[in-house]
């Protein structure tokens, strides 16, 4: 895509909101879905470049929630200098993970970082004269500024949610246009074939991890402003931060620009409107109703979606065999 | 690695995102003259029953409310639920919460049972304006100064020192003087919040706590626990968990012979199925509660024959606060939010659904919080469950086996 292609899109993104009420529901599901979708591709430099399932980014999300609303909480410190301050620790955090982490491969490396989430969930239950424990904490109510990151209406987080998916996506591309990109795609296709030609693995593996976590951590900061509240399990849980964003990846395309923006506006609207529609129909209906689909689209579209799109724009355009060429198996 | 998409694909993905857009402008429906209610309730996951007991006591107050001729004031209004799953999540609950206040223009929000829940729902109510009543425990909900919360039931640290001052009274009234107390406790959010509770509220009181240990939900062998709780020669066990937990340790507790008294932190001990499933091993076991269905038997009558379920405190709990709705609404003679929320601050409530209150009434203070709420303990007899302190509620003398 070109830039002025890429230009016209984030036009359009921010046309949106105008053909929305600014309070309303769907936007809250588009800001949700933005939300993830900056995760994922926060995730997908690690997951998708390096090609390291990483199933603890929760560990950084919530690193990023607690050390900028702890900071606001005692020292009325703004958010923004929290999230630089999240940002940080996410980055030493994942450095810390990486050293003893960076030499297992594929379900090892998954089922380490898994653990590596949990702990800090644990920590964060516990340690409750740091942390507020199990209760959580709340977000000091303070007059909407942008200086405070607080806001009233949800059209103000739209667009800080915007800005961070196209910030980190812009991230995504410097580093898949530069050298860390080949290094990484390197290491993902053969690491001893890597380190033969010269490439220090386990520092492009590290340096990749740090960017990863420390944005992670960033937007940890921003779900924080957005909920106001937040308990451990929410920040730190596997299911809802760690596997829905490695999800939201694998659904919309490993690896691809815009398989997490993909992935994220097809699971957060699917999981919303399953549950709207079918919560009070049976216990369990809608849980499973979403789970269905989802295996439904890995089984059809092992590729992700964002393949997906590019094979139904080529059929459309009758390009078909062109794509058939460019597929990769 | 092609990372970049054609013009197509963006033209496609723009006309989905307008579609999707369009959407709520045309999905709004006309309302009625009904005054919408919004009600963020946990419908599906591991709190679905409470959330289910809750919900059927809201909708037979407003069933009864409704038939008795509406709110009179607003001509016969009649008041109209809009349930909303909550699941498990906060991020879930409040976006529930948003998306009744944006799309069924609700006057106020009944919610959401779990506190995190309530506390993330509380957050969105807050910075709309609009009250939100609920039933949850969890101390911080009325120490934001938040102007729009208002919770009908004692605070969580009030009920861990009613568990800890009850006991002692209750033995203190068959002759016992406690000394020597165990804590049990389920490693959850729940357990660890509620132990830290009874741990002050035990020192406070002077107790010296000879066991205090937590176990992993879903525990598989108590054994040693029990075991260790035998040889620690406790004279008390305040026990927090949910149902399977609480099952396997009343029972394993009896089987071995292991006596002494068993005093819950509600959670599982205050529901039917742990008497149903324990039969005689639950007979004298206490708990606290924040209300009881033998306070109100009339109302919790009716609530039995309709749903052949007992009136759990959820479900009495979540009536009155459909009383006090009712009433806000008869004073304010609007459904501004603003009207509404200046009812429930200024009025005291009492009488209807509120009967089954240990306080019989609610007052709301600057903070939300209600100074009429009292904790009261409840006794399993003969698989029914007993007011048995303060003895100012008291329905039948509590036994105490020492």
């Amino acid at each position: 895509m070109t830039m002025r292609q890429t230009f016209l899109l984030i036009c359009f993104a921010t046309l949106i909101p105008l053909a929305l009420e600014p309070n309303g529901y769907y936007i809250r599901i588009l800001t949700l879905a933005l939300l993830f979708a900056a995760l994922g591709q926060a995730w997908n430099i690690v997951g998708g470049l390096a090609g390291q399932m990483s199933l603890g980014h929760a560990a950084f999300f919530g690193l990023g929630a607690y050390t900028s609303t702890l900071l606001l909480i005692h020292f009325g410190i703004s958010p923004w200098i929290g999230m630089l301050a999240g940002g940080v620790l996410g980055g030493i955090a994942a450095f810390l993970l990486s050293l003893p982490t960076m030499r297992l491969k594929g379900h090892y490396f998954a089922l380490g970082t898994l653990a590596f989430a949990e702990v800090f969930r644990v920590i964060a239950n516990t340690w409750s004269s740091l942390t507020g424990g199990p209760v959580g904490l709340s977000v000091p109510f303070s007059e909407p500024s942008l200086a405070m990151l607080q806001f009233n209406e949800t059209r103000s987080y739209y667009y800080l949610m915007l800005a961070a998916f196209v910030a980190v996506s812009m991230i995504f591309v410097i580093i898949v246009q530069g050298r860390l990109g080949y290094r990484l795609r390197a290491v993902k296709e053969g690491p001893d074939a890597a380190e033969v030609i010269g490439v220090n693995t386990t520092r492009v593996k590290i340096h990749a991890a740090v960017i990863s976590g420390s944005l992670t951590a960033m937007l940890g900061t921003l779900y924080a402003q957005l909920n106001f509240f937040f308990d451990p399990d929410t920040v730190f849980g596997a299911l809802q931060i760690s596997i829905r964003i490695a999800l939201i990846v694998i659904v919309g395309g490993i690896g691809t620009l815009f398989g997490p923006l993909l992935g994220a506006l097809l699971i957060i609207p699917l999981e919303e409107f399953a549950n709207v529609m079918l919560a009070d129909r049976a216990a369990g209906l809608s849980q499973l109703t979403y789970g269905a689909l989802l295996m439904a689209i890995v089984l059809l579209q092992p590729q992700g979606l964002a393949e997906f799109a590019k094979k139904l724009a080529a059929r459309i355009s009758g390009k078909v065999m062109s794509s058939k060429t460019e597929a990769r198996t | 690695m092609d990372i970049f998409v054609n013009r197509r694909r963006v033209l496609g993905m723009g006309g989905a995102a307008l579609a999707t857009a369009l959407m709520p402008r045309l999905a709004k429906a006309q309302q009625g003259q009904d005054i919408n209610v919004g009600v963020v309730l946990p419908l599906s996951g591991p709190s679905a029953q409470f959330g289910i007991n809750s919900k059927n006591g809201l909708e037979l107050a407003v069933e009864e409310l409704n038939a008795a001729g509406g709110i009179k004031a607003l001509g016969g209004a009649q008041i109209r639920l809009i349930v909303a799953d909550s699941t498990s999540a906060p991020t879930a609950a409040a976006t529930a919460a948003q998306r009744l206040i944006a799309q069924n223009e609700v006057v106020a929000v009944i919610g959401a049972y779990v506190s995190s829940l309530t506390l993330a729902v509380s957050e969105v109510m807050e910075r709309r304006g609009i009250p939100l009543l609920t039933i949850s425990y969890a101390d911080q909900l009325t120490e934001r100064g938040f102007k729009t919360v208002f919770r009908l039931n004692p605070k969580a640290s009030t009920l861990g020192q009613a568990q800890v001052t009850g006991s002692i009274e209750i033995a203190a009234a068959s002759g016992a003087k406690l000394e020597r107390a165990a804590i049990l406790y389920e490693d959850t959010a729940y357990g660890t919040s509620q132990s830290a509770g009874l741990r002050k509220a035990s020192q406070a009181a002077g107790l010296s706590l000879v066991m205090d240990e937590a176990y992993p939900q879903g525990i598989t062998d108590v054994t040693p626990l029990i075991n260790k709780l035998r040889a620690s020669e406790a004279q008390v066990v305040f026990a927090v968990s949910y149902l399977n937990d609480t099952l396997q340790i009343v029972r394993t507790m009896r089987q071995q012979k292991v006596l002494l008294p068993v005093v819950g932190g509600a959670g599982g001990f205050i529901l039917p199925e742990f008497a149903s499933a324990l039969g005689e091993l639950s007979e004298g076991v206490l708990s606290v509660n924040s209300s009881n269905y033998d306070l109100d038997e009339a109302h919790a009558k009716r609530y039995r024959d309709r749903f052949n379920y007992p009136m759990v405190h959820d479900a009495i709990e979540h009536a009155a606060l459909i009383e006090v709705l009712g009433q806000s609404l008869e004073t304010a003679a609007a459904t501004t939010s603003e009207a509404l929320r200046g009812a429930v601050a200024a009025k005291r409530f009492e009488g209807g659904w509120l009967d089954g209150m240990p306080g019989g009434a609610a007052d709301f203070d600057d903070t939300g919080h209600n100074v009429l709420a009292e904790p009261i303990m409840i006794q399993w007899r003969s698989g029914e469950m007993a007011t048995v302190w303060p003895t100012e509620r008291q329905k039948m003398k509590p036994v105490w086996v020492s």
